[in-house]
This record gives C-alpha cells, structure tokens and sequence, in this order.
C-alpha cells in the first residue's frame, strides 16, 4: 500500500475499538433502562390482576351473603 | 368523607394515559428510532471524515485530494453531542416541573420531576461513555480535569444525589418538596459550573476546544440526531411516566382494600 | 436559648394591637438580631461545635502532614497549599453544619421557631450568619495553624495576606448553601452523608474558584495577574446568585 495513503489511514484501525464500544455501551444504557420500565410494567399489571380476582372474590362472597 | 379518603380516590382518578402526549409518544418513538438511525447511518456513510495531522504528502481517495489523517474516531461527536444536549434539556425539564410543583404542591408534579431526572441521568451516563471513548483514544488518558468533563462529573454527582435523597426520605411531602429544591438548585449550579471552570484555566490542562467550525454535512447530521435523541428521550420519560402512575395506582388500590 | 424564646415571644406580643399604641411592629433586622442572638448564645453556652470543629481542623491538618511526608516540597507546593487549605476548609465546615440544624430539630425547637410569624428568610438569614460566623471564628484558628505547620515548605509571595478575600468570600457562599443544603438533610436517614453527598458537587465551582484565588495569592507573579481578578468575580458572582436563590427556596425546606 502507498505509504502516504497507509499514514492517512493509520488512525481507523486503532480507533475502531473506542467507536464501536462507544456506539454499542449507549445502546446498552438506552435497553437497560427499557428494560427496567418492561419490569416495572409487568410487575404493576400482574399487582392489578390479582387484585382484581380478589375483588371477584370478595364480590362472589357478598352475593352469597346476599343470597343467604 | 375525611380528607384521607379523599387524598386516595384522587390519586385513583390521577390521568395516567389519554392526554395529548400519550397520543404521540407511538409516532415521537418510531420519529425517534427513525431519526437517530439515519443520523446514524449519515454520520458513517456520508459526512466525509474530518482531517487530523498533515502526512507528508498527497494521496487521492475517490475522487479528492488528502493531505491529512483520517479522523474516525471524531465519529463519536456524532451522537456525543446530541446526547449531551438532551440530558441538559432534561434536566431544565426537571428543574421546570419541580418549580411547578413547589407553585402548585401537586404531586403529579414531582413524579415528573424526578422521571425527568431520571432521564437526565441516563442520558448524562450516555454522554460519559461516548465522551470517555473518545477522550480514552484521542488523548491517551481516561479522565483529564477539562472544563466541559468537570462539569458533566458535576452534574452527574448532583443528579445521584438527588435520587439517593429521595430514597433517604419517607414522608413524600418533604421528600417532594426538598428534591424539588435540590433540582432547582442543580439546574443553576451547572451552569455556573461550566462557565468558572472555562474561565479560570487550571495551569495543568489548558482549554481544550473540541470541535472547531462544523461543515453544513456535519450540521445536519447531528441535527438529525438531535431531533432523534430528543424524540428518544421524550418517549422514554412518556413510557418510564406511564409505568410509574400505574405502579403508584395500583399501590393506591392495594391501600383501599387493603382489608 | 431559653432567654431568646422568651424575648422572642415578647416581641411577637407586642406586634398584637391590643397591647396598646407603645408597642412597635418588630422590625425583620430586630427579628434577625434575636433569632441570631439565640444561636450564637446557644453555641457559647457549650462550644462543642467549636471545639470540635477546632479540633477536627487540627487532626486534618496533621492527616495532611503524614501525607507530604515523604514528598520533599519546595516552591511547587505553593502550588498545592492553596488546594490543601480549601479541603481543610470544606471538611471542618461539612463537620459544622452537620451539627447546625440538627440541635434545632432536638428539642422541638424547630416546632416553636416555625409557630412565631417570622419570615422565613429572616430565619435563614440568622442561620447563615451564625454558620459563617462560626466557620470564620474556625478559619481564624485554623489557617494560621495550617501556616505555622506548613510554612518550613516555600516561601509565599508578597501578596499572600490578600488571601482572607477569597477566604471571606468562600466562607459566605459555604455558610449559605450549607445552611439550605443542612436544612434539607436534616430530615434524611443518614443525613450526615446525605449533606457531604449534596454539598461537595453544589458548591464545586465556588470551590474552584476559590482555589485558584489563593493559589494566585500564594504564587504570586504571572499567576496573580492572570487569574486573581477573574476568579474573585466569579466567586463573588456564585455567592450572589446562589445565595438568592438559597434564600427564596428556604421557604420550601424548612419545617415541612
């Protein structure tokens, strides 16, 4: 290869590695958090449902009462 | 009914979805995802390199004379910048909400602030790992007491403070109404912060100017990001904020029937 | 601090109407005086702050000697001094406003103070005058203490008296921050860390600027000329905007 061509070039080879781990950690930052909502939604849906079976319950028993 | 009551069924009935912005967190997501991707893509594909040290020579690539370096690693700017923007746009948005909340004692006001918060911290980690990368390469150390690096170690200490204060306080009221204070104080510190430290150089490490003038290309790509990055981050704070008032909702019933 | 509630009752009475046209409406500075007279009699009552804050002063100081101890220091540490003196400063404060509130909150005080109708900017007026008083009453033990241990290492430039500005003026904006920032943290669990983990990052650039200051005054020569003017101004500028913005949000901290 031309060496003036080689010398313009020196610097891509060496960079690569900080421009592909600074590319790549920001996305992972950005998923982490995504991930950490998705948890906290799941947890908060699944909280609501059993709430709300337990209301089904408590609804069922007072209809029985009712009933009596 | 006695005012406890009273203080439940309103955050029963808090909106937590419905109002304008949720109905455009789905197209500000996809304009988000869309936007970073093509700046992403300009950054890499289309905007030329920028030239460091001159070599020794002249050598023709494609169908223009080169005469310096090639500067990949100025690749990074490209989403170094629209990141760090965004996290002082989020922190001025942080700051904005907590003044609202101490003028109106809603609470709805300080779960903004400290999403908002929240998002700030994200994006000011984002900007630390770019900006580490590129300062690990281009000037061979990890940290070097730089104006603009100094005050981003600042802002991002405040900003861990704010939240491991809120974790230290149990009553929310005080807890509200204290870290509101500390973002107020923390949007005003920063940039107090930035300005002392560029203008009293440490004798050690001059100012470092990074970028120079941007070319109309560079412009526009990180333009692009930057519209992107704030669409990201705007869907972001809409997802994290819906998350959170459903949690607290739900929280709210489990206390109504509780027994 | 028996004595200042009692006084200060006294002068909130007289502001009710029916005591008769003789009574004058107490004025903020009255208020102020009173409230600060309280503090500063409650402190020389015991001097525990003080004497621990003094001696803590002492103990950094001889941290700091075992840690130049193997350095062989000539004129580069005027370089470093200014520095040094500045963490001596921020640690022995960080002690004091540890304490400041805390002592409010113990006995209920804080309770009584709030149900007066004082403003609440005239209650952190005193609270930062007091604090600033007390650091200066420190800074003045500790800094020729800091000299006596430290002056076999260079020889300082002419200008060095010219110091006790940035002194003064560090001392302001610490003593008002502090006392916004100790207000805040004294409800917190673990509040002794909280204030440390609040009040370093906020008061940085103060701190910064600060440094090169004294740094300049230490140094003397190009230093000075360069750096001297532009850093007092801009300390001077923090202490003012931060300090106002410390005062309006008060409001919101104390007693909530």
């Amino acid at each position: 290869m031309d060496p003036i061509l080689a010398d313009i070039y020196s610097t891509v080879i060496p960079s690569a590695p900080y421009i592909i781990a600074a590319y790549a950690l920001l996305w992972v930052a950005l998923l982490v958090y995504l991930l950490m909502i998705a948890r906290g939604t799941k947890k908060a849906q699944a909280q609501l449902q059993l709430l709300e079976e337990a209301m089904e319950d408590v609804v069922v028993e007072e209809i029985i009462i009712e009933e009596e | 009914m006695s005012n406890r009551d009273r203080g439940q069924n309103a955050s029963l009935r808090l909106p937590e979805a419905g109002q304008w912005p949720d109905k455009i967190a789905l197209g500000v997501t996809i304009a988000g995802i869309v936007c970073t991707t093509i700046g992403f893509l300009l950054a890499f594909l289309w905007v030329p390199p920028v030239g460091g040290a001159t070599v020794s020579g002249v050598a023709l690539i494609g169908d223009t004379m080169v005469s310096q370096k090639m500067l990949i690693s100025q690749k990074i700017f490209y989403f170094h910048m629209p990141v760090a923007i965004t996290s002082f746009v989020a922190l001025l948005f942080g700051a904005y909400y907590s003044v609202r909340y101490l003028m109106t004692n809603n609470e709805r006001f300080d779960t903004c602030a400290a999403i908002a918060m929240e998002i700030a911290l994200l994006f000011v980690v984002m900007t630390m790992i770019t900006g580490e990368m590129w300062t690990r390469f281009e000037w061979g150390v990890w940290w070097t007491w730089e104006p603009r690096l100094t005050t981003y170690l600042i802002l991002m200490l405040i900003v861990i403070a704010y939240f491991v204060l809120r974790n230290s306080m149990s009553s929310p009221e005080a807890r509200a109404k204290a870290s509101a204070v500390v973002a107020i104080l923390a949007c005003i510190d920063v940039p107090i912060c930035l300005m002392i430290t560029r203008l009293i150089p440490s004798s050690i490490h001059p100012v470092v100017l990074r970028e120079g003038g941007m070319s109309p290309e560079m412009g526009l790509c990180v333009g692009i990001t930057v519209v992107g990055m704030f669409c990201l981050g705007f869907a972001l704070y809409r997802a994290r904020f819906r998350q959170v008032r459903l949690t607290q909702r739900v929280e709210a019933l489990k206390e109504t029937f509780g027994d | 601090m028996e004595w200042g509630w009692r006084k200060l009752v006294a002068v909130q009475e007289s502001k009710a109407p029916r005591m008769g046209a003789l009574c004058k409406t107490p004025s903020a500075w009255m208020q102020y005086k009173t409230l600060l007279k309280k503090d500063l009699q409650a402190e020389f009552r015991t001097k525990d702050m003080l004497v621990s804050m003094g001696i803590y002063a002492l103990l950094v100081i001889v941290v700091f000697g075992v840690a130049l101890s193997f350095a062989r220091p000539g004129e580069e540490f005027l370089e470093v001094s200014g520095g040094l003196l500045w963490a001596l400063v921020v640690f022995t404060s960080l002690l004091g406003l540890n304490r400041s509130f805390s002592r409010e909150t113990e006995n209920g005080c804080l309770e009584g103070l709030l149900l007066t109708p004082l403003d609440r900017g005239v209650i952190f007026l005193s609270k930062a005058t007091a604090n600033l008083l007390f650091l200066a009453v420190v800074e003045v033990i500790a800094v020729p203490l800091y000299w006596v241990f430290f002056s076999s290492f260079a020889q300082v430039a002419p200008t060095a008296p010219l110091m006790i500005v940035p002194l003064v003026l560090g001392s302001i904006g610490i003593a008002g921050i502090g006392t916004l920032l100790s207000t805040i943290t004294a409800a917190t669990r673990g509040k002794d860390v909280m204030l440390a983990l609040l009040f370093v990052p906020i008061i940085f650039p103060l701190l910064y600027a600060c440094v090169a200051a004294t740094t300049a005054v230490l140094v003397g020569g190009a230093l000075m000329d360069s750096t001297f003017a532009t850093s007092l101004a801009l300390a001077a500028g923090y202490d003012v905007i931060m300090l106002s913005a410390a005062w309006v949000l008060y409001d919101f901290v104390v007693g909530v």
